[in-house]
């Protein structure tokens, strides 16, 4: 069984996942920006795709990580050489950033990944971002993860499952987080979500002795033999995918489940969960971490900032060993997003909720180098803010289709410029 | 399959109720019987907790208030009494869906409820007028960004495709006439806008300004219209009681009405408005005890809560807000529906992390119940067992009795 429900870290975390926040608002510290974001609620316009219909599982990996709360993408990728940078950020500007060629570099935490880029095998999409952006946590989230509409508010990622696997293969998407991710929300398919190591196990309350056992109980309510069709057959095939699901998690996982008491994982556990399913006997195709921390450094970002990167540097570092060292480099790719970047203009000692930031994709099968635009940093929205150059559903068409070789047009309800992220 | 009285009484029960109500199921002697008995609206409606109404936009956003709201409500869910104002109230939250996800302010989200509430079992046509000036509708639907400079098309377009006539009665034109219409509602936001002298603090005010008074045509009627136009001619479409029986019978009785069926419920609805009319003509109708509409719906994760809370926790106390927590891990939250067409239903329920997670809705259970096989049916109001539930919950520990019960496929639908 795993941790108790009272912990606090879980508590925050798990309700910022839900973007139930309360920092996770329109229009924080003060800014002039409208408070309800000129983005529409949209309501169910297309059908659930039949399975196999949009694509197939073709035997490589995508990771998803997201990094909640806003990363700052200037002092990620930082525009060292435009002098407008330090203009916008006299204080929190990075004075010693990892050169990558003489225009761009990467915060200094970021040692790993530099490694990766001079091998070739990072990708930097620059500039990415959401037309008509509200800077609501919420509304961006949501429009990440749906990719701005779609069947009853389904996820981009939910909807490559409805029209590839259905529901006839749950482990095909796994998310490793506090809940389950909406991008992986489909109206045809399941998907598992799992918190860490200990894999498909709930959260019982305490009386409750022993979760695996109870659930090992199920087996009894699918008999061999039986008549019943309809909706109780219908569950009974729920039941016995759940008991497979967990099963086969179970063995993908090996010896690492089953850890009580444990606090809730962080970031580097669930990338060492995420590392230890794609280099499996069964890897899935698609995993979506989101529990990388809380990037809305409004404050003391100078120092918040250089911690939550170089978490990132290092899991991220340990994850593509991993996947190097079993032979899979070239089989996975993992891609950061965001829901938005920072404000341009640094604001105290931190920085506002912003627009345009830059998208990384690590993996052997990536066209390393810089993508995209980078944005001008002279050019600004009224608010501030950078014009993004590449629109956030081009990366996804360019994932789904060169990637997971997959109906991109079908998944995101349009046509959207092909980048050659992949070699 | 034949199902017992007692199982047809547990389905009349369930479906006029949030909940199982496992305990009053004695109480009833036939479906008519309990047919009536949920009708009956004359005892005590639940007490909802009171929350403070705050003084500007940064004190509205303690997300704590909002576990405690879902908590709150939930618990209410749990009364034993108008048992069928709790179900209608969640059927109007799913069809005039609205999200704290969207609307940060806890008070406006709490206020949508209690309007919602209020309006559940009387007229439909105040309440869908209601919906359309409600300051967390104006918010969540764009409403408040409408105005004669930059229409926003967004509630004009759900009014029509989710409230009210449904997909295929009405062109984009309609749309974009209607949302002309609809423009200069705005909410007043303490601390947000700069309002007029005596606008009360959080109500929607009509700002003139803003509102475009020329000429639209809608629906094929021409005028100079304003909201309450519009809301008027939705209201005079045939398309709009039909659309809204349809959905209220789907939701009761788990099956599609037939057509014939469709005409005499929405001629019962538009007769008055009066939603009690239209439930007593879907009650009374073929479909609603039949074998077909019995277990036919996956029972949604707030249903298993409620179902549970009802059996198994002492009445006295309250729930806590760690149940809100659980629904929410299921991703199924009362007051933050995913999207304007609601919370998500069927087969998407039963999912395996759904499946396994619907186990930490036991969390509303304080202490292992001690209880025997047929108190743990009985509890979760389960007259009807196969024989396989039957044995695998006879050979699990007593304190296992109730876990199992409630992770039965029987217990799965509802």
């Amino acid at each position: 069984m795993s941790a108790s429900m009272g912990h606090g870290v879980s508590r925050r975390r798990f309700l910022w996942g839900l973007g139930m926040s309360v920092t996770a608002v329109a229009c924080t510290n003060g800014t002039t920006i409208t408070t309800f974001g000129s983005t529409t609620t949209t309501s169910p316009t297309t059908t659930t795709p039949p399975p196999g219909t949009l694509g197939a599982r073709n035997g490589r990996t995508l990771v998803i990580v997201e990094l909640g709360g806003g990363n700052d993408g200037l002092n990620t990728v930082v525009p060292h050489a435009d002098p407008a940078y330090r203009a916008l950020r006299p204080d929190l500007g990075i004075d010693d950033p990892l050169d990558l060629d003489g225009e761009i570099g990467l915060h200094p935490s970021l040692a790993r990944l530099a490694e990766r880029y001079e091998k070739g095998q990072m990708a930097i999409v620059e500039g990415v971002g959401v037309p008509n952006p509200s800077l609501s946590h919420f509304e961006s989230m949501d429009r990440w993860w749906t990719a701005d509409g779609g069947a009853e508010g389904s996820g981009w990622l939910g909807r490559w499952l409805d029209g590839t696997v259905g529901f006839e293969d749950p482990t095909a998407a796994v998310s490793i987080g506090p809940g389950p991710s909406r991008a992986l929300l489909g109206t045809g398919s399941y998907s598992v979500a799992i918190q860490g190591a200990d894999g498909l196990t709930p959260d019982v309350p305490g009386w409750i002795d022993d979760a695996d056992e109870l659930m090992a109980s199920w087996r009894g309510f699918v008999p061999a033999l039986q008549g019943d069709v309809g909706p109780v057959a219908e569950v009974r095939t729920a039941i016995e995918a759940t008991l497979e699901a967990k099963e086969d998690l179970g063995v993908l996982l090996g010896d690492e489940t089953g850890r009580p008491g444990r606090p809730l994982p962080g970031f580097a556990d669930q990338l060492e969960v995420a590392a230890t399913l794609a280099t499996s006997s069964a890897p899935p195709s698609i995993l979506f971490v989101h529990g990388a921390g809380d990037f809305d450094t409004h404050q003391r970002q100078d120092t918040r900032h250089a911690e939550l990167l170089g978490e990132v540097d290092g899991a991220i570092g340990d994850f593509l060993d991993t996947i190097e060292a079993a032979g899979r480099l070239d089989d996975v790719t993992l891609m950061t997003t965001s829901e938005f970047g920072r404000r341009a203009g640094e604001n105290g000692d931190g920085t506002d909720h912003g627009t345009a930031a830059p998208n990384l994709l690590l993996g052997g099968g990536v066209a390393g180098g810089r993508h995209g635009q980078s944005p001008s940093l002279t050019a600004l929205d009224s608010s501030g803010n950078l014009r993004h150059t590449v629109d956030f559903r081009s990366v996804y068409a360019s994932v789904l289709s060169q990637w997971l070789e997959a109906d991109d047009e079908e998944i995101l309800g349009g046509s959207w410029e092909q980048l050659g992220l992949f070699a | 399959m034949q199902y017992s009285e007692q199982e047809r009484i547990g389905h009349v029960v369930r479906r006029l109720s949030v909940g199982a109500h496992g305990s009053l199921l004695h109480a009833f002697s036939s479906t008519d019987d309990a047919i009536a008995d949920a009708l009956d609206l004359t005892g005590p409606a639940a007490p909802l907790p009171d929350f403070p109404i705050p003084d500007d936009a940064d004190d509205a956003r303690a997300r704590e208030v909002l576990a405690e709201m879902i908590a709150g409500w939930v618990e209410a869910m749990r009364w034993p009494d108008q048992r069928l104002l709790e179900r209608l109230t969640w059927f109007w939250h799913d069809h005039f869906a609205v999200s704290a996800r969207k609307v940060p302010f806890h008070n406006l989200m709490w206020g949508h409820l209690l309007t919602l509430r209020s309006h559940a079992t009387a007229r439909f046509d105040d309440l869908l007028r209601a919906m359309a000036t409600d300051p967390a509708m104006l918010l969540y639907l764009d409403g408040a960004n409408n105005h004669i400079d930059a229409v926003n098309e967004n509630y004009a377009r759900e009014v029509m495709e989710l409230h009210t006539l449904g997909t295929g009665n009405y062109t984009q034109a309609d749309v974009a006439e209607a949302a002309r219409a609809l423009t200069g509602w705005v909410v007043a936001v303490p601390g947000r806008r700069s309002l007029p002298d005596r606008v009360e603090p959080w109500s929607s005010v009509f700002v003139h300004q803003r509102h475009d008074d020329g000429a639209k045509t809608f629906l094929g009627v021409e005028g100079r219209h304003t909201l309450d136009d519009v809301i008027s001619i939705l209201l005079d479409q045939p398309a709009t009681p039909r659309f809204v029986a349809a959905k209220l019978h789907q939701h009761l009785v788990g099956l599609p009405p037939d057509a014939t069926e469709v005409d005499r419920l929405a001629g019962a609805l538009a007769r008055d408005w009066q939603i009690l009319d239209l439930v007593e003509a879907i009650v009374g109708g073929p479909a609603f005890v039949s074998d077909d509409a019995i277990r036919s719906k996956v029972r949604s994760p707030l249903e298993r809560l409620v179902s549970i809370a009802q059996g198994f926790r002492p009445p006295d106390e309250a729930l806590p807000s760690d149940t809100a927590i659980a629904l929410a891990r299921l991703g199924y939250i009362p007051l933050a529906p995913p999207n304007p067409a609601g919370h998500p239903e069927g087969a998407v329920l039963m999912g395996p992390y759904e499946l396994t997670h619907a186990l930490d809705l036991l969390a509303a259970i304080p202490d292992a119940p001690e209880v025997s096989v047929e108190e743990a049916f009985a509890g979760l109001g389960i007259s009807d067992v196969t024989r396989a539930t039957q044995l695998t919950v006879e050979a699990a520990a007593p304190a296992d009795r109730v876990p199992l019960a409630a992770s039965s496929p029987e217990f799965a639908l509802t």
